[in-house]
């Protein structure tokens, strides 16, 4: 079954998961880190004219700009939760592939190799790593073992709605009390329709059939959020 | 459509995570797309390089031109494996790329999100007001991410065309003669030979991947929109409840049949026992043999070159020797032994001596340690959380409001849990242990007797074990109340 679903099984047969994320928001991170560096490189030019371009000033400028070309995404990565700017912003974030934080070692290897990712031109040879592997691994990540995930992002408080909590008649495996729950706060987006057809597969365990079914499905998902 | 046989996990998915999603669809189905997109792609290429040889750049331009036209396939096959259904009929195929083809070659040709609406005129076959109600619907908050997928696309195109070209510059040695740019910087006929099939080839190589990205953020819209995640999993929860009820029925009526098997013949049923006993032992064994069950290891060591197995067990001649000789000494046995049945006494002796002189010279710290502890501190920590007064705020409520109005809505409830439990040790002196649980601590403070405060501990503690490990928000108002009700029971000012 497709997926950009990564899982890793930690010691204690705990599963960690992670979305991992793909070429289009990573290009549109990059562009965004390159501007940023960009601008960066532009007023540090801009300082370095009144020391003179052809020695002190020109030297400060060519170290920062040594040192921006190399060290910015190594640094925002590994001091700032694996995100550079652009990354923060696409709420997307380096990690090591099993799912640890991303470490000096493995960001500069990651970094360095973008020399490589970049040939011929534009990343081409990172383009095609990135697809010819499941996790959109560049050349650079292969080599560190770190991967590109999604952040999640916080749940937002859901306002309960004032509905009476019932049992349910019979026992509930956990992935099915999620879908009747997600039944429940989704059922402002889906159609009137929709829900009872809906409700209507569980005719065995409502024992309702139409509006009836959907009320009282509704009215598990209640019970199963710990409304009582 | 048959959501059973979904090739892909239906869930809720941001527009981003919905396109990759698509990229990782073209990559599973390659194959496929390919085919039916070189099929009406190839004949056309060949016929334009053929038409346009002087200028093949033109030929370029007609097969970006005509995308709408050649992608039509790819996506009615993705559409096809993504249910894992047989490719249909050719004569259905042969219609579809020129169905309502003519608005999208002329002014739906700069629509920057094709890849998402394609879907709609190829697979829903609307058209007309029908497509344009349809589009309002789905395209919802996703045309963002549309627009960002077509732009992207384009790059990647831009990207390895040019990529290709440089490569190909990088390696053509140039005793070849082939010159790319003549000497005014512009293209020659070779180069515009060269950069019109990279871009074909860009083209052709890109188009899985965007075609794909905005079916599957169509598909998202749709998953969303008719909840094909929540079916599945109703569906698999009504075929459970279902083969558990059957499974039930027939373990019944294979106990009635087996309860009459043994009042009819039981020798056979037994001759069938020891049989199944035979079987498993051999399952079992089988088992065992399996790669699980032991391992075998290569060991690599450094040995003498002369050296066998049978050196290794001998006993040496030289203890054999020892021994013999010790025979000799067989009457002194007697002699000895009673040596060393003094040198145990001696032992023990010493031993006994060793405890004394141990027990008097620690004597003072030894009897201290069995006297209890007089009084037992207050914990510190309680399931994780700092609990000392000196770590909270002057002004919790404020504090916590604040955190909740910045969406810290963890640290917010955890500070006012933490800020309560504080309070209940230093001002109620309640005795918590570092063992204790939250309904512990709640029965605790139930147990000083003092209504009010019990009842909005206990509220308190519901909702914080909701959000601690349920994950579910308690609304605003329930917050505000939470804070006044810490005010009234539990800041200085009460009583």
């Amino acid at each position: 079954m497709l997926d950009t679903r990564y899982r890793v099984e930690i010691p204690g047969g705990i599963n960690l998961e992670a979305q991992v994320v793909g070429p289009v928001p990573r290009f549109f991170a990059f562009a965004i880190d390159l501007g940023i560096r960009g601008i960066i490189i532009l007023v540090l030019s801009l300082l370095s004219i009144p020391l003179g371009s052809g020695g002190m000033g020109g030297g400060f400028f060519l170290i920062f700009l040594f040192v921006i070309e190399w060290l910015y995404p190594v640094l925002f990565e590994v001091f700032s939760r694996g995100q550079t700017p652009g990354k923060k912003l696409l709420k997307i974030s380096v990690i090591k592939d099993d799912l640890s934080p991303v470490t000096l070692g493995a960001s500069m290897v990651r970094n360095l190799l973008r020399t490589v990712d970049f040939l011929p031109l534009f990343y081409l040879v990172g383009l095609v790593t990135m697809l010819s592997n499941q996790r959109f691994q560049r050349l650079g990540d292969l080599a560190a073992g770190t991967l590109v995930i999604s952040v999640p992002e916080s749940a937002k408080p859901a306002a309960m709605q004032e509905i009476m909590p019932l049992a349910p008649s019979t026992s509930l495996l956990r992935p099915e009390q999620t879908s009747i729950i997600e039944f429940l706060q989704r059922s402002s987006q889906l159609s009137e329709p929709r829900q009872q057809e809906l409700a209507s597969i569980l005719e065995g365990i409502t024992h309702e059939k139409g509006d009836n079914g959907v009320e009282q499905l509704r009215r598990i998902g209640a019970w199963f959020l710990g409304v009582r | 459509m048959n959501l059973d046989k979904l090739q892909v996990n239906a869930c809720l998915r941001s527009g981003w995570q919905a396109v990759d999603l698509g990229f990782l669809m073209a990559r599973a189905w390659w194959r496929q797309i390919y085919i039916a997109g070189l099929l009406p792609l190839l004949p056309l290429t060949i016929v334009l390089l053929l038409v346009f040889s002087q200028s093949p750049l033109w030929s370029l331009l007609f097969i970006w031109w005509l995308k709408p036209f050649w992608e039509r396939l790819p996506l009615y096959i993705a559409s096809r494996m993504l249910f894992d259904e047989e490719p249909g009929t050719w004569s259905n195929m042969k219609s579809l790329p020129l169905k309502d083809i003519l608005p999208w070659l002329l002014w739906r040709r700069f629509s920057v999100q094709r890849a998402f609406d394609n879907p709609v005129t190829v697979l829903e076959e609307l058209k007309g007001t029908a497509r344009r109600e349809r589009l309002r619907i789905l395209h919802g908050r996703y045309t963002d991410v549309a627009l960002g997928n077509q732009l992207v696309c384009f790059c990647f195109e831009l990207l390895v065309a040019f990529g290709l070209v440089v490569m190909l510059d990088f390696f053509t040695p140039d005793t070849l003669g082939i010159r790319f740019y003549d000497n005014f910087g512009d293209l020659t006929l070779s180069g515009e030979w060269i950069y019109t099939l990279a871009g074909i080839a860009a083209i052709t190589l890109v188009m899985p991947f965007h075609t794909m990205a905005g079916f599957a953020l169509y598909l998202n819209r749709r998953i969303e929109l008719e909840a094909w995640d929540i079916e599945i999993s109703f569906r698999n929860l009504a075929n459970r409840k279902q083969r558990a009820t059957s499974h039930r029925a027939g373990m019944i009526s294979v106990i009635v049949f087996a309860g009459l098997m043994t009042l009819t013949m039981p020798a056979a049923v037994d001759a069938a026992i020891e049989h199944d006993h035979e079987s498993s032992r051999q399952l079992i064994e089988s088992v065992l043999q399996g790669q699980d069950f032991g391992e075998e290891r290569t060991v690599r060591k450094w040995r003498f070159k002369g050296w066998s197995e049978a050196d290794d067990e001998a006993i040496p001649e030289w203890m054999i020797d020892f021994l013999e000789w010790l025979e000799l000494f067989k009457d002194w046995a007697e002699v000895l032994s009673n040596i060393a049945a003094w040198v145990k006494v001696l032992l023990v002796l010493a031993f006994a001596g060793l405890l004394f002189y141990l027990f008097r010279r620690y004597r003072g710290p030894l009897s201290r340690l069995g006297r209890r502890q007089p009084e037992k501190a207050a914990p510190e920590v309680l399931f994780g959380l700092d609990v000392t007064p000196e770590s909270l705020p002057p002004d919790v409520p404020a504090q916590v409001m604040a955190l909740w109005a910045e969406a810290g809505y963890r640290e917010a409830l955890s500070l006012l849990y933490r800020a309560s439990l504080s309070r209940l040790i230093d001002k109620y002196e309640l005795a918590f242990r570092a063992s204790h649980t939250e309904a512990e601590c709640a029965a605790l403070v139930r147990a000083h007797g003092i209504d009010s405060l019990s009842e909005y501990f206990w509220q308190l503690t519901n909702a914080w074990r909701r959000l601690a490990y349920g994950h579910q928000l308690p609304d605003s108002e329930t917050i505000e109340g939470l804070c006044d009700g810490w005010t009234a029971e539990l800041s200085d000012e009460s009583q």
